[in-house]
Protein backbone atom coordinates (compact mmCIF):
# COMPACT_ATOMS: atom_id res chain seq x y z
CA UNK A 1 0.00 0.00 0.00
CA UNK A 2 0.78 3.33 -0.98
CA UNK A 3 -0.27 6.51 1.03
CA UNK A 4 0.77 10.06 -0.91
CA UNK A 5 -0.71 13.07 1.01
CA UNK A 6 -1.55 16.19 -0.60
CA UNK A 7 -2.70 19.85 1.31
CA UNK A 8 -5.30 21.60 0.22
CA UNK A 9 -6.87 24.46 1.49
CA UNK A 10 -9.72 23.05 3.54
CA UNK A 11 -8.46 19.67 3.94
CA UNK A 12 -5.95 16.99 2.98
CA UNK A 13 -6.69 14.47 -0.10
CA UNK A 14 -4.81 11.10 0.87
CA UNK A 15 -4.48 9.02 -2.64
CA UNK A 16 -4.33 4.92 -1.11
CA UNK A 17 -3.44 2.59 -3.92
CA UNK A 18 -2.59 -1.34 -3.43
CA UNK A 19 -3.46 -3.71 -0.96
CA UNK A 20 -4.44 -2.78 2.74
CA UNK A 21 -4.56 -5.52 4.53
CA UNK A 22 -3.70 -6.89 8.08
CA UNK A 23 -0.52 -5.81 7.95
CA UNK A 24 -0.58 -2.84 6.74
CA UNK A 25 -3.79 -0.57 7.58
CA UNK A 26 -2.09 0.72 10.76
CA UNK A 27 0.08 3.22 8.27
CA UNK A 28 -3.20 4.78 6.78
CA UNK A 29 -4.59 5.46 10.68
CA UNK A 30 -1.17 6.93 11.65
CA UNK A 31 -1.02 8.94 8.44
CA UNK A 32 -4.81 10.61 8.77
CA UNK A 33 -3.48 10.90 12.95
CA UNK A 34 -0.78 12.98 12.16
CA UNK A 35 -2.27 14.97 9.98
CA UNK A 36 -5.34 15.40 12.92
CA UNK A 37 -3.20 16.21 15.02
CA UNK A 38 -2.09 19.17 13.07
CA UNK A 39 -5.29 20.21 12.98
CA UNK A 40 -6.69 18.72 10.50
CA UNK A 41 -10.45 18.72 9.74
CA UNK A 42 -11.26 16.65 6.70
CA UNK A 43 -9.48 14.25 5.41
CA UNK A 44 -10.45 12.83 1.54
CA UNK A 45 -9.28 9.34 0.90
CA UNK A 46 -8.82 9.14 -2.84
CA UNK A 47 -9.37 4.95 -3.20
CA UNK A 48 -9.32 5.00 -6.96
CA UNK A 49 -6.25 2.89 -6.79
CA UNK A 50 -7.06 0.77 -3.66
CA UNK A 51 -7.17 -2.70 -4.85
CA UNK A 52 -8.07 -4.53 -1.83
CA UNK A 53 -9.14 -4.03 1.93
CA UNK A 54 -9.86 -6.08 4.60
CA UNK A 55 -11.39 -6.02 8.27
CA UNK A 56 -8.58 -4.54 9.94
CA UNK A 57 -8.45 -1.65 6.74
CA UNK A 58 -12.29 -1.09 7.72
CA UNK A 59 -11.77 -0.44 11.07
CA UNK A 60 -9.39 2.22 10.33
CA UNK A 61 -11.46 4.10 8.45
CA UNK A 62 -13.97 3.56 10.74
CA UNK A 63 -11.84 4.73 13.76
CA UNK A 64 -10.62 7.89 11.05
CA UNK A 65 -14.26 8.94 10.97
CA UNK A 66 -15.56 8.62 14.40
CA UNK A 67 -12.07 10.99 15.86
CA UNK A 68 -13.15 13.21 12.72
CA UNK A 69 -16.85 13.21 13.71
CA UNK A 70 -15.44 14.11 17.51
CA UNK A 71 -14.04 17.65 16.25
CA UNK A 72 -16.87 17.95 13.71
CA UNK A 73 -14.79 16.65 10.88
CA UNK A 74 -15.34 14.08 8.27
CA UNK A 75 -13.40 11.24 6.46
CA UNK A 76 -14.56 11.18 2.86
CA UNK A 77 -14.27 8.42 0.39
CA UNK A 78 -13.84 8.93 -3.28
CA UNK A 79 -13.34 6.78 -6.14
CA UNK A 80 -14.44 3.19 -4.19
CA UNK A 81 -15.22 0.43 -6.82
CA UNK A 82 -14.09 -3.51 -6.68
CA UNK A 83 -13.83 -5.40 -3.95
CA UNK A 84 -13.24 -2.39 -1.56
CA UNK A 85 -17.13 -0.88 -2.21
CA UNK A 86 -18.73 -4.30 -2.23
CA UNK A 87 -17.05 -4.63 1.37
CA UNK A 88 -17.79 -1.29 2.27
CA UNK A 89 -21.49 -2.10 1.15
CA UNK A 90 -21.95 -5.64 2.56
CA UNK A 91 -20.82 -3.88 5.81
CA UNK A 92 -23.14 -1.01 5.84
CA UNK A 93 -20.53 1.16 6.47
CA UNK A 94 -20.82 3.12 3.26
CA UNK A 95 -23.58 4.91 4.65
CA UNK A 96 -21.45 6.14 7.59
CA UNK A 97 -19.35 7.91 5.39
CA UNK A 98 -19.43 10.70 2.63
CA UNK A 99 -18.85 8.73 -0.83
CA UNK A 100 -18.26 10.54 -3.96
CA UNK A 101 -16.94 9.85 -7.32
CA UNK A 102 -14.24 12.11 -8.00
CA UNK A 103 -11.86 14.11 -5.57
CA UNK A 104 -13.66 17.43 -7.42
CA UNK A 105 -16.48 16.25 -6.25
CA UNK A 106 -15.84 15.73 -2.33
CA UNK A 107 -13.60 18.95 -2.67
CA UNK A 108 -16.58 20.89 -3.73
CA UNK A 109 -18.32 20.10 -0.89
CA UNK A 110 -16.14 21.49 1.94
CA UNK B 1 -8.86 -36.19 -5.13
CA UNK B 2 -6.00 -35.62 -2.70
CA UNK B 3 -5.83 -32.66 -1.20
CA UNK B 4 -2.61 -29.86 -1.43
CA UNK B 5 -1.66 -29.22 1.60
CA UNK B 6 0.66 -25.88 2.95
CA UNK B 7 1.31 -25.38 6.97
CA UNK B 8 3.69 -22.27 8.01
CA UNK B 9 3.32 -20.14 11.27
CA UNK B 10 0.00 -18.45 11.97
CA UNK B 11 1.10 -15.10 11.63
CA UNK B 12 0.24 -12.23 8.88
CA UNK B 13 3.63 -12.89 7.58
CA UNK B 14 2.79 -16.14 5.97
CA UNK B 15 -0.10 -14.10 4.36
CA UNK B 16 1.48 -13.80 1.00
CA UNK B 17 2.50 -17.39 0.86
CA UNK B 18 -0.94 -18.66 1.70
CA UNK B 19 -2.59 -16.58 -0.29
CA UNK B 20 -0.32 -18.10 -3.51
CA UNK B 21 -0.75 -21.14 -2.65
CA UNK B 22 -4.50 -21.45 -2.47
CA UNK B 23 -4.75 -19.66 -5.93
CA UNK B 24 -2.95 -21.90 -7.35
CA UNK B 25 -6.07 -24.47 -6.62
CA UNK B 26 -8.29 -21.25 -7.45
CA UNK B 27 -6.69 -21.17 -11.21
CA UNK B 28 -6.84 -24.83 -11.34
CA UNK B 29 -10.49 -25.13 -10.12
CA UNK B 30 -11.48 -22.58 -13.01
CA UNK B 31 -12.42 -19.90 -10.53
CA UNK B 32 -12.85 -17.03 -12.69
CA UNK B 33 -10.28 -14.11 -11.74
CA UNK B 34 -12.19 -11.41 -10.63
CA UNK B 35 -13.13 -13.59 -7.37
CA UNK B 36 -9.48 -14.15 -6.52
CA UNK B 37 -9.21 -11.16 -3.95
CA UNK B 38 -12.59 -12.28 -2.30
CA UNK B 39 -10.48 -15.59 -1.77
CA UNK B 40 -7.50 -13.72 -0.29
CA UNK B 41 -10.06 -11.99 2.21
CA UNK B 42 -11.41 -14.93 3.48
CA UNK B 43 -8.00 -16.25 4.15
CA UNK B 44 -6.70 -13.19 5.99
CA UNK B 45 -9.93 -13.18 7.87
CA UNK B 46 -9.85 -16.29 9.13
CA UNK B 47 -5.71 -16.46 9.55
CA UNK B 48 -5.51 -13.70 11.19
CA UNK B 49 -8.65 -14.75 14.07
CA UNK B 50 -6.30 -17.97 14.04
CA UNK B 51 -3.04 -16.25 15.07
CA UNK B 52 -5.07 -13.71 17.64
CA UNK B 53 -7.20 -15.74 19.53
CA UNK B 54 -6.57 -19.70 18.66
CA UNK B 55 -2.59 -18.90 19.23
CA UNK B 56 -1.75 -15.93 21.39
CA UNK B 57 0.23 -15.18 23.06
CA UNK B 58 2.32 -17.95 22.44
CA UNK B 59 2.26 -19.19 18.16
CA UNK B 60 1.87 -22.39 16.43
CA UNK B 61 1.32 -23.41 12.71
CA UNK B 62 -1.55 -23.39 10.75
CA UNK B 63 -2.03 -25.60 7.83
CA UNK B 64 -4.42 -25.01 4.96
CA UNK B 65 -5.67 -27.44 2.47
CA UNK B 66 -7.75 -27.25 -0.67
CA UNK B 67 -8.99 -30.00 -2.97
CA UNK B 68 -11.73 -29.01 -6.04
CA UNK B 69 -15.36 -29.24 -5.27
CA UNK B 70 -17.33 -29.57 -8.34
CA UNK B 71 -16.36 -27.35 -11.36
CA UNK B 72 -15.31 -24.01 -10.72
CA UNK B 73 -15.37 -24.82 -6.87
CA UNK B 74 -12.77 -25.19 -4.12
CA UNK B 75 -13.52 -26.52 -0.83
CA UNK B 76 -10.70 -25.10 1.76
CA UNK B 77 -10.18 -26.30 5.17
CA UNK B 78 -7.88 -24.04 8.00
CA UNK B 79 -6.98 -26.72 10.80
CA UNK B 80 -4.53 -24.88 13.78
CA UNK B 81 -3.54 -26.66 16.88
CA UNK B 82 -4.71 -23.74 19.18
CA UNK B 83 -6.88 -23.38 22.18
CA UNK B 84 -10.37 -24.30 21.25
CA UNK B 85 -11.83 -21.19 18.90
CA UNK B 86 -14.90 -21.31 17.03
CA UNK B 87 -14.82 -18.01 15.41
CA UNK B 88 -18.60 -18.82 13.40
CA UNK B 89 -19.65 -18.51 16.92
CA UNK B 90 -18.90 -15.18 17.48
CA UNK B 91 -22.19 -12.83 17.43
CA UNK B 92 -23.56 -11.13 14.31
CA UNK B 93 -22.13 -7.39 14.29
CA UNK B 94 -24.93 -4.85 14.82
CA UNK B 95 -24.60 -3.18 11.12
CA UNK B 96 -27.70 -0.63 11.73
CA UNK B 97 -25.81 1.81 13.96
CA UNK B 98 -25.12 4.85 13.25
CA UNK B 99 -20.98 6.65 13.19
CA UNK B 100 -20.51 7.51 16.37
CA UNK B 101 -21.49 3.95 18.05
CA UNK B 102 -21.27 1.58 15.10
CA UNK B 103 -18.55 -0.82 17.14
CA UNK B 104 -15.09 -1.30 15.59
CA UNK B 105 -14.49 -4.86 14.94
CA UNK B 106 -16.60 -7.95 14.22
CA UNK B 107 -16.03 -7.46 10.57
CA UNK B 108 -14.09 -9.88 9.81
CA UNK B 109 -16.23 -13.45 10.52
CA UNK B 110 -19.07 -11.59 8.58
CA UNK B 111 -17.25 -10.66 5.69
CA UNK B 112 -16.29 -14.61 5.54
CA UNK B 113 -19.62 -15.65 6.27
CA UNK B 114 -20.83 -13.26 3.46
CA UNK B 115 -18.26 -14.49 0.83
CA UNK B 116 -18.59 -18.55 1.15
CA UNK B 117 -20.80 -21.36 1.14
CA UNK B 118 -21.23 -23.66 4.12
CA UNK B 119 -18.89 -22.83 6.34
CA UNK B 120 -18.13 -25.08 9.11
CA UNK B 121 -16.16 -25.83 12.06
CA UNK B 122 -15.06 -29.09 13.87
CA UNK B 123 -12.67 -29.70 16.65
CA UNK B 124 -10.77 -32.77 16.16
CA UNK B 125 -8.48 -34.31 18.79
CA UNK B 126 -6.30 -31.03 19.49
CA UNK B 127 -7.21 -29.31 16.32
CA UNK B 128 -9.72 -26.27 15.16
CA UNK B 129 -10.40 -27.13 11.51
CA UNK B 130 -12.67 -24.76 9.49
CA UNK B 131 -14.02 -25.34 6.26
CA UNK B 132 -15.90 -23.80 3.49
CA UNK B 133 -16.60 -23.67 -0.37
CA UNK B 134 -15.53 -21.11 -2.17
CA UNK B 135 -16.90 -19.20 -3.98
CA UNK B 136 -20.72 -19.00 -2.64
CA UNK B 137 -22.99 -20.71 -5.11
CA UNK B 138 -24.71 -18.26 -7.13
CA UNK B 139 -28.35 -16.91 -5.77
CA UNK B 140 -27.63 -17.93 -2.54
CA UNK B 141 -27.35 -14.80 -0.30
CA UNK B 142 -24.84 -16.06 2.74
CA UNK B 143 -25.63 -13.79 5.26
Amino acid sequence: MNIEPTQLEKAVLLKVTGRMDAENAHEFEEACERWITHGTKHVIADLDGLQYVSSMGLRCFLSVAQKLQSTSGSLILCGLHGLPRQVFEMTRLIGLFPVFETTLQAIATL
Amino acid sequence: MEPSRLTLPASAVSMPAFTRFVRQGAIAAGIAEDEFEKLDLVLEEILINVARYAYTPQTGAVEVAYAQAGPHKLRVEIADFGRVFNPLEADPPDLSRGLVDRPIGGLGVFLVRSLVDSIDYRREENRNILSFTFPMAAGSSGV
